[in-house]
């Protein structure tokens, strides 16, 4: 019995570590991150709505006038996140809470203040340019908007990459004239958003029916375990139809409902873990000295037993953007809102083949599900005790 | 001249560090002779022994230096060669290993295949270096190898899966297999280590046997002098990769001439001074069980129906009084775990009535239980899982005292926790560290730290020191011994270690399947038990004079 005194920090630290040392999980981290840049910063990456504009010596611009809610939240958060993980000096815990905290302020905030023009007419920028009523624009790198579908060009279409020769279409263009890269850049958000909410609510409701079935066992593991099977038992896309059918579409019911179908896997995890758990003497010896059952549960227990739920939820995330893919590929997605599975369904949907429309939000949506089972396998290789390194 | 070791060194590889885990090892034993390497845990014995075997995997090991010269005994002409093993091709290895070299391992649960029979694994390894032996020629020999290490009815034995057998068998079965091929010397790493006292002389007793029959040579690694002055005719004190002193072994035990060596014999339970107690508290009991019964239901058929029970815990009665150190004593599934876990209600007790200073505690309900949890503590075994290991030892302390109202404020606690610390002679500013920075035995000091910091009256401690190293163990029975005069404390003591008892205990209860079956004045009892169990566990306790 040889003692490992490792003084280099905490568990947690040689996770990530161990995790990031493989070159997969560091492509599926970057992808990722791009994803997470292209996400945030939508608005100022591809926006019809100029930049910055001079007009008779005036300076506007009517990118921040056009600013949704949403991108407010995302930008301000993205930063106040930021700062909040800087600050060495509180612990992770308290640093996660702080962040939870002010985004859950900033968000109602945000929807209580910011309230954009109702009606954008994209064409009047060209026009006025054209016309030559402006001293000078800024664009954004690309300057269309996910919805300006291009009315003062006449009636575009679908256009392959590089087609147009007045225009400058990376990606081409979708049915209805839209830039699609600029589409592709906006739906990841939805594309993000669906796998980290629809997974959260899963790994939380995973997280407390499993925790309590491995804890208590005897009847309440019975009892939630053919909870489980129920839920084991049902269609998750045909729930998902029929809830699309009866309350419309929504991104919000969407995520919510991948979300109560899919905890079943984590609770299972979190039993398992807990039934073993239960045995240790450190538990035995919290519960000897009458701690609340709250703290046995989520402080002596839940911080041990969670490392196998992070790697179910990697490929929970893959899975759930994968779901919303088939959703608004088979034309049950959002109406209008950008999103990768719908602009798979344009290219398929009159009797000719258009590359451009499959091969990129396809290509999207496999590296994005690439990237986060590379970071799965990294990630559960990195707690595997039986696959360390040199005994 | 059977094995020769000379100047051994062994070095292993773990990630970009090097251990040289054995440095220049010497030693030799003849035919017939048992020589016994013993040490603490990492002082480089079980490397030396598998060095010996070549079984360290070739990636993470090299041999600087050194030879390991092996008198080799061709199987079929009879003919001697000395082969060097650090340098001998694997076809030699092949031959060596497991027909002239055969080795057993500790934990006798796991060094058998679970999914062949005991009788195949023998069969194998017998037909792999005997290439043209008959299969039921090798089967009469396993079965004559059964018999040898004293199976009862071997010829149904032998189609039995390992776990049919009990640990005492396993290990015979290992035995077995080792001894089938005949070899010429047998490397035992801590065999009997897993086994209660009285199969672990039935063991012991067996391997001098064999060796009176065979004439094989045994090299015998321990960390028990008990064990060592029954089994070895030559002994070598082994500390971190040197052998600090080799000799006689009666010599050695009753005259050590290395510091090492005098200070590990003088660390056994049996050579400790007992501190005299200051003073008598008055007698005030503490803990009173009364017809404790513990009982498992066993289920069966279709609809779950209670056929019979496992009686863990049988009728036990037991007083333990204020400053007595109570030992309970008994073998691996006697109940003594049970029973202390019952006691806390750990695990709920089935029937009789459980009480503290005169309450009954069975019936409380969570709620009302609280303030009995803060008298009541424990201390475990195993100080590797004892400890959370995402926790600081500050919030390990501090928590429960928080939950029980100790200490105005974190400050206060936290306070009160560093005095804790010291008190288990351990430094105030180890609060900020997590658990895998400490040694086993500083885990074992924190174990008990928590324990003190409720300030209980009444602390079982279930094997505290089973997984420790004997200078380890001396300071953590003085340093029970001392708390116990300071806070008056009552402690039940679960050991299996008669010489713990010895030392440690006022009184002491011997269990044995799930009943107490003799208890007494710890002195008086151990001379002159009134029960045959008691008897014969006693009996079988190997003692170094």
């Amino acid at each position: 019995m040889t003692e490992h005194v490792d003084l280099e920090q905490s568990y947690f630290r040689r996770v990530v570590r161990d995790t990031f040392v493989r070159l997969s999980a560091r492509i599926g981290i970057a992808w990722v991150a791009v994803l997470v840049f292209f996400a945030v910063f939508a608005p100022f990456i591809a926006n019809s709505h100029p930049l910055l504009l001079s007009q008779e010596g005036e300076l506007s611009s009517p990118l921040l006038n056009y600013l949704t809610a949403a991108d407010v939240v995302l930008i301000l958060g993205f930063f106040i996140s930021l700062i909040i993980f800087m600050l060495k000096r509180l612990s992770r815990a308290r640093r996660g809470w702080l962040a939870f905290a002010s985004l859950l302020i900033l968000t109602v905030l945000a929807n209580l203040f910011i309230k954009p023009p109702e009606l954008a007419v994209y064409e009047q920028y060209r026009n006025a340019e054209r016309a030559g009523e402006y001293d000078w624009v800024l664009h954004t790198p690309i300057p269309y908007s996910p919805r300006d579908y291009l009315r003062d060009s006449g009636d575009t279409g679908l256009e392959a990459p590089f087609e147009s020769e007045a225009r400058l279409h990376l990606f081409g263009t979708e049915a209805n004239g839209a830039d699609l890269f600029s589409r592709m850049i906006h739906a990841s958000r939805i594309a993000l958003g669906i796998g980290f909410v629809a997974t959260g609510i899963a790994m939380f409701i995973g997280v407390i029916i499993g925790g309590l079935m491995g804890y208590f066992s005897g009847w309440v593991d019975m009892i939630g375990m053919r909870l489980v099977e129920i839920f084991e038992a049902v269609p998750t896309l045909f729930l998902l139809l029929t809830f699309v059918a009866f309350f419309g579409r929504s991104l919000y019911i969407m995520m919510v409902i991948i979300g109560i179908t899919s905890w079943s896997s984590y609770a299972r995890y979190i039993r398992a873990e807990f039934l073993r758990l239960r045995q240790q003497d450190y538990v035995q010896a919290a519960v000897a000295g009458g701690l609340p059952l709250r703290s046995i549960l989520f402080r002596h227990m839940l911080p041990n037993g969670i490392a196998p739920i992070l790697v179910a939820a990697s490929f929970g995330v893959a899975s759930a953007i994968l779901a919303e893919a088939v959703l608004s590929f088979l034309g049950l997605g959002l109406v209008d809102e950008p999103s990768w599975g719908q602009m798979l369904n344009q290219a398929v949907q009159s009797s000719s083949f258009y590359w451009w429309m499959a091969a990129f939000p396809g290509g999207a949506i496999f590296l994005t599900v690439f990237a986060y089972n590379l970071m799965g396998e990294a990630l559960r290789d990195a707690i595997d005790p039986y696959l360390k390194r040199g005994g | 001249m059977l094995l020769e070791v000379k100047n051994l060194c062994t070095r292993l590889q773990t990630g970009d560090d090097a251990i040289d885990a054995v440095q220049g090892v010497s030693f030799s034993i003849e035919r017939g002779e048992t020589f016994c390497l013993v040490g603490e845990s990492g002082s480089g014995k079980s490397v030396t022994a598998l060095s010996i075997m070549q079984l360290l995997p070739a990636d993470i090991s090299s041999h600087p230096g050194g030879e390991i010269l092996f008198e080799h005994r061709h199987a079929n002409s009879q003919q001697r060669e000395q082969v060097d093993i650090l340098q001998a091709g694997s076809d030699t290895l092949q031959q060596i290993r497991g027909a002239r070299i055969a080795m057993i391992f500790q934990e006798p649960m796991t060094s058998l295949n679970p999914v062949f029979t005991i009788g195949d694994q023998i069969i194998e390894a017998l037909l792999l270096h005997w290439p043209d032996m008959s299969e039921t020629e090798a089967r009469k020999r396993a079965i004559e190898a059964l018999r040898q290490v004293q199976i009862p009815h071997p010829e149904q034995r032998i189609d039995e899966y390992p776990h049919r057998l009990s640990g005492g068998q396993r290990q015979r079965a290992m035995i077995a297999m080792a001894m089938a091929c005949e070899p010429d010397l047998l490397i035992a790493d801590e065999p009997t280590t897993a086994l209660d006292v009285t199969v672990q002389a039935e063991i012991l007793r067996l391997m001098k046997n064999l060796q009176e029959k065979n004439g094989m040579g045994i090299l015998f690694i321990t960390h028990d002098f008990g064990v060592v002055a029954q089994m070895g005719h030559r002994l070598a004190v082994m500390k971190e990769g040197r052998i600090v002193e080799t000799g006689e072994t009666r010599q050695m035990i009753r005259q050590p001439t290395h510091d090492y060596t005098r200070r590990l014999l003088g660390s056994l339970p049996e050579n400790l001074v007992k501190p005299a107690r200051q003073h008598t508290p008055e007698p005030r009991t503490v803990i009173q069980v009364e017809g404790l019964n513990v009982h498992f239901p066993i289920k069966k058929g279709l609809l779950r129906r209670t056929v019979d029970s496992i009686r863990a815990v049988d009728g036990v009665d037991m007083n333990i009084q204020a400053g007595q150190i109570m030992a309970l004593v008994g073998e691996s599934g006697c109940g003594k775990t049970t029973l202390g876990r019952a006691i806390l209600r750990l695990t709920e007790p089935t029937s009789g009535s459980v009480k503290f200073l005169n309450t009954d505690i069975t019936r409380l309900t969570r709620k009302a239980m609280q303030p009995y949890r803060r008298q009541m503590q424990v201390v475990f075994q195993d100080p590797m899982s004892s400890l959370n290991p995402r926790l600081t030892i500050a919030s390990a302390l501090t928590e429960p005292m928080g939950v029980h109202g100790i200490g105005m404020n974190r400050e206060e606690r936290l306070e009160r926790a560093g005095e804790v610390l010291e008190q288990v002679q351990l430094r105030r500013d180890y609060l900020w560290r997590y658990p895998h920075q400490f040694s086993g035995g500083q885990r074992q000091r924190i174990g008990i730290a928590r324990a003190l910091c409720l300030d209980p009256s009444f602390i079982i401690c279930d094997e505290i020191t089973s997984a420790l190293d004997v200078s380890v163990q001396a300071e953590i029975l003085q340093l029970l011994l001392a708390l116990r005069d300071e806070r008056e404390l009552a402690l039940l003591f679960i050991t299996h270690n008669i010489g713990v008892v010895e030392y440690l205990s006022d009184d002491m209860a011997v269990m044995h399947e799930g009943r107490i079956v003799e208890r007494g004045k710890t002195a008086e009892l151990i001379r002159n038990p009134s029960q045959d169990y008691t008897q014969r566990l006693l009996d079988a306790v190997p003692r170094i004079s």
